[in-house]
């Protein structure tokens, strides 16, 4: 596995690698047609090819420090001032400086058209991300334990990974604190026998890998 | 005569050339995006879907083609722009959306009566929704005038947490459109004091916290094109006295609007007429809220419906996700001239757990009317 460089991409069905990238499935994505063959209608969802291809080429050139910047998804632009073209845009995270940078890619010309960057701004997390949070609070030494022991009375077994969870991520951004400016999520954690834990006043911050208890 | 529509020379400049009109939906999408229905009495919808990564199911492109009558755009876009759902503590205080793309729940035939499942994510049908109309012909049988309608249906349903919400586009035989979203799933079971909940299971131990669901919608309206659409206001004087008098407002520029009784909005376009010669336009009515108004830093709870000028990057009611744009509904109303209206409607619904609301949770409703008002110079059905 080459390390350094990962990015997920929401909607990808198929690991690729291209020069210096490699872009990670993570999980079933939002909806994307499944006629690679046929060529889309400008109004329709881009393919997985298309969306492979816009994350690729909005990712090209940039210099991201190992496990800084995450490729969180590519969405299809529905500017209705640019209907002519078929336009991407990628949500590319830094966790570096807490910047988002959206490209907008041409897909007829292969190019990025657009850019623009800014800070405090948070997309809804991708499935890498929760699978991210959720080994932050395993790896809290009091949460991780409750989390475990919950998870065993609930499925009869030990945890074996995060990914036995079932997991959903919401953007925690308030308007103070750390995670006024840090990518935070909280976690709606479900155990398999469909009871879910308690994580309402539990914030993971990815920025600054940590773990944030919520008083009130 | 027809019954339909009619264009009249353009009451005010056409768009710049960068923005050309929205395409049909019949050019812009395939299947399985494109829906095209006829409904039995003869009224047409055509429209494309998309499942999008934040919003979810979007409709776009949305025609509506009256009987024996010229199409009309509709709506260029309309989606989910946000769920607030605050407890009654005060805390926690959720943004449900989230990635409703990824939160979409696999349907099944079970979910999509008579209809067809697309993608698996998708459920496009049609089901009754009861009369029509009813006219009784006073004895006389042949006079007796009596009609069951149909809806067209498009749904998508989303695991956000414990809840499922089940996201409706309704569009009505009579021509209107009425977006709703139903909340079921689990309650979250948080304990809380009596004053914020209500007691459920055995005796009075665990008090279920009450919360609210503020639900946004987007919506683009597009009246045969961006041109010339204006937002109208109407509203009745003479509370306390016999008599009602219609004053209307007009929303040049972008508007944070409050309910309040018997007022409802249009969007019209003065440039395309029905055969009597009144201008088209649709009707909303947001009468079901319950108005929920948060604090100081939630001012996007302060209105019910906000009036903006079109930007591609203002999506989100909460939590807009573009960078260099606004972060919420509130700040995107700031009195801009308005020269293509996106509306934004605000639907709360405060909900007070019940003993019946255990596993799974019966399902609450809660959306908004958007209706017909001269597209048509008479009754087409």
């Amino acid at each position: 596995m080459r390390r350094g460089l990962v990015f997920a991409a929401a909607g990808l069905g198929t690991a690729l690698l291209s020069g210096t990238l490699l872009i990670a499935t993570s999980g079933e994505g939002p909806e994307a047609a499944q006629a690679v063959q046929e060529s889309p209608a400008p109004g329709d969802p881009l393919t997985p090819e298309e969306i492979a291809r816009a994350g690729e080429i909005a990712t090209a050139g940039t210099h991201l420090k190992a496990e800084q910047a995450e490729l969180l998804y590519v969405e299809r632009d529905d500017d209705k001032d640019a209907e002519q073209a078929r336009r991407a845009e990628a949500y590319i995270y830094d966790y570096g400086n807490d910047t988002l940078t959206v490209r907008t890619v041409d897909l007829g010309q292969s190019r990025v058209v657009e850019e623009t960057t800014g800070r405090g701004v948070q997309p809804p997390p991708s499935r890498r991300e929760e699978l991210r949070a959720a080994e932050l609070l395993l790896a809290d030494p009091a949460l991780g334990r409750g989390v475990r022991q919950s998870f065993m009375k609930a499925a009869g077994r030990e945890l074996a990974s995060p990914s036995d969870l079932a997991l959903r991520g919401l953007i925690y951004s308030p308007e103070r604190g750390p995670c006024r400016t840090h990518r935070c999520l909280r976690l709606f954690v479900r155990l398999p026998n469909g009871t879910f834990l308690d994580t309402s006043r539990i914030v993971l911050d990815l920025s600054a890998k940590r773990v944030h208890t919520l008083e009130w | 005569m027809l019954a339909g529509l009619l264009a009249v020379p353009l009451a005010s400049p056409a768009p710049p050339p960068s923005a050309p009109a929205a395409a049909d939906a019949a050019d812009a999408c395939g299947s399985p995006y494109l829906v095209d229905r006829t409904l039995p009495n003869g009224a047409r919808w055509r429209l494309c879907w998309e499942i999008r990564t934040i919003e979810g199911l979007t409709v776009t492109r949305v025609r509506y083609m009256p009987k024996d009558s010229r199409s009309i755009s509709v709506l260029r876009s309309g989606a989910l722009a946000q769920i607030h759902v605050p407890y009654d503590s005060g805390e926690p205080r959720y943004h449900d959306i989230g990635s409703l793309g990824s939160a979409a729940v696999t349907l099944t035939a079970a979910d999509c009566p008579g209809g067809e499942l697309a993608k698996s994510k998708v459920c496009v049908t049609t089901r009754p929704r009861g009369h029509a109309y009813l006219k009784d012909g006073w004895g006389d049988e042949s006079q007796r005038r009596t009609a069951q309608g149909q809806e067209l249906v498009v749904l998508a349903a989303y695991q956000v947490g414990w809840y499922t919400y089940v996201s409706e586009w309704v569009f009505g035989d009579d021509g209107s459109i009425t977006p709703r979203i139903g909340a079921t799933g689990s309650l979250a079971g948080t304990t809380t004091a009596p004053k914020h909940g209500w007691p459920l299971g055995v005796g009075r131990k665990h008090f279920e916290e009450s919360h609210s669901h503020n639900v946004f919608w987007r919506m683009d309206f597009d009246i045969e094109g961006r041109a010339r659409d204006v937002v109208e206001q109407y509203d009745f004087a003479g509370n306390r006295t016999k008599k009602r008098s219609l004053v209307k407002t007009v929303f040049n520029r972008e508007t944070r609007a409050l309910n309040s009784r018997m007022r409802w909005w249009r969007v019209v376009d003065p440039g395309v007429r029905n055969t009597d010669r009144h201008p088209v336009s649709w009707e909303i009515n947001n009468s079901d809220s319950a108005e929920y108004r948060g604090p100081a830093d939630e001012a996007f709870t302060h209105a019910d419906v906000y009036v903006t000028q079109y930007r591609a990057c203002e999506r989100l009611a909460t939590e807009n996700v573009a960078p260099r744009c606004g972060r919420s509904v509130d700040r995107y109303a700031n009195d801009e001239r308005v020269t293509d209206p996106v509306v934004w409607v605000n639907v709360g619904f405060h909900h007070v757990a019940r003993d019946e609301d255990a596993d799974p949770m019966p399902i609450h409703w809660q959306g908004f009317r958007v209706t017909p008002r001269d597209v048509t110079a008479t009754n087409p059905y």
